[in-house]
């Protein structure tokens, strides 16, 4: 009798959480399936992706949160524009490899700068040691090891959850539970610590859209007066 | 007779596949970034002769089971302002950019931003092919991306591609990731 009312009132108690809009980016190398990974949550076939070299994002509702992933290229050369999205990120979904054991290290660094950034650390983060159907893959505990997680998070003071994973196996309802999984872990500790995560991202984005906002108004600037000269050379 | 006929028609068709898609996409970038070209390249043409478009050209590409209908309007500042009239209905935006003329990519960018703010272009993937990577003085796609401050475009996915559409190389890959986008969309 007492757990049933207990249950209510956890009931009534979420009834009453207002819905909460979070923001969560998807990073890791290329390659590590990361667009199959969000594919396969949005309910398509992670089959046949093509690299991307770029920005895409999907929205879900999940519970009383409506979540924005936004899925970013990981090759080498577009790893430049992570740090763009940092600021209204409330948690990381880290996708690797984990068949890909040469690119371990490179891994490694990647992850380490990530959450070495100010914008990041002691948010949380999933690590998703993804294509575990791979012949070869590197076992949950290898991963750790390899990528030093533990020291890795300690430093940085993020909270932190590993997934062994494989991304294309299934999709929407039968996506890997370890995904979903995972992505449960770091709504739950999102929602645990809302309040206080919810400030720094609207300090933090507050300022960047203010710079946005002065460098666009700058360069719109700047073009008015190239193209006016350009004008006065025709005449 | 006729309505059997149809019937019949109509269960080929399905037997066939169903038809091929039909999407419009429009291609833009200054003058002289290589619009033209890529068009050519885009419908296996020859490259050599290419003058300065003052209206437009339009061609028609089959890929991944869709009709694509590549729309290249003329880049010259003087015609920029008719960009706008072309833009209804798009389901892809392509923006060309000459990667090797650092000197425009402010001038480039500023175009983008306001282009995308046009209501017929909401949500429109952009890809925008970092052209001319041939020559030994292009930026790379990232370096671009970033100069464009592309990452300040949130309501609609995007894709940089390096490529030369002088030689072929990369132009593939666009359209893959086209074809892919406009799969995921439709579905």
């Amino acid at each position: 009798m007492y757990s049933l009312m207990a249950n209510c009132c956890n009931w009534l108690k979420r009834w009453r959480e207002p819905i909460r809009k979070v923001t969560l980016i998807m990073v890791g190398l290329d390659n590590a399936g990361k667009t199959a990974t969000v594919k396969g949550i949005q309910g398509e076939s992670p089959e046949d992706v093509a690299p991307t070299v770029g920005f895409s994002k999907i929205d879900l509702k999940q519970g009383r949160f409506e979540v924005t992933i936004f899925d970013l290229g990981g090759g080498k050369r577009i790893r430049g524009i992570w740090k763009n999205y940092y600021a209204e990120s409330y948690g990381i979904i880290f996708v690797v490899d984990s068949s890909d054991v040469e690119r371990m290290e490179e891994t490694k660094e990647t992850m380490s700068e990530l959450l070495r950034h100010p914008k990041i650390s002691g948010k949380p983060v999933l690590v998703l040691a993804n294509k575990q159907d791979k012949e070869g893959a590197l076992a949950e505990a290898d991963v750790i090891e390899c990528l030093s997680l533990e020291k890795l998070v300690n430093e940085h003071k993020c909270l932190c959850q590993i997934e062994p994973c494989s991304a294309i196996i299934g999709y929407g309802k039968k996506i890997d539970k370890s995904i979903k999984k995972g992505l449960l872990w770091l709504l739950h500790i999102i929602a645990k610590d809302f309040d206080a995560l919810y400030e720094r991202i609207q300090k933090d984005t507050t300022e960047q859209k203010a710079a946005e906002e002065q460098e666009k108004r700058e360069r719109a600037e700047r073009v008015r007066k190239i193209r006016e000269e350009s004008y006065l050379c025709i005449f | 007779m006729g309505e059997v006929q149809k019937g019949l028609l109509s269960v080929i068709q399905k037997l066939k596949g169903s038809e091929e898609q039909e999407l419009r996409i429009v291609l833009l970038g200054l003058d002289n970034a290589g619009k033209t070209t890529l068009l050519k390249r885009l419908a296996s043409e020859e490259v050599n002769t290419i003058t300065p478009t003052q209206g437009f050209n339009i061609k028609s590409v089959h890929s991944h089971g869709f009709k694509l209908n590549v729309w290249d309007i003329g880049g010259q500042r003087a015609i920029r302002t008719y960009w706008k009239k072309y833009l209804g209905s798009t389901d892809m935006l392509i923006y060309v950019i000459d990667s090797a003329d650092q000197k425009r990519f402010e001038e480039t960018g500023q175009e983008l931003s306001e282009l995308v703010e046009d209501e017929n272009l909401t949500s429109v993937p952009l890809l925008v092919f970092a052209n001319k990577q041939d020559l030994a003085t292009a930026s790379s796609a990232a370096d671009i991306a970033e100069g464009l401050n592309l990452h300040t475009y949130r309501d609609r996915p995007w894709q940089i591609q390096a490529c030369s559409a002088l030689s072929g190389e990369g132009v593939q890959d666009g359209m893959n990731w086209i074809c892919s986008q406009i799969t995921s969309r439709k579905k």
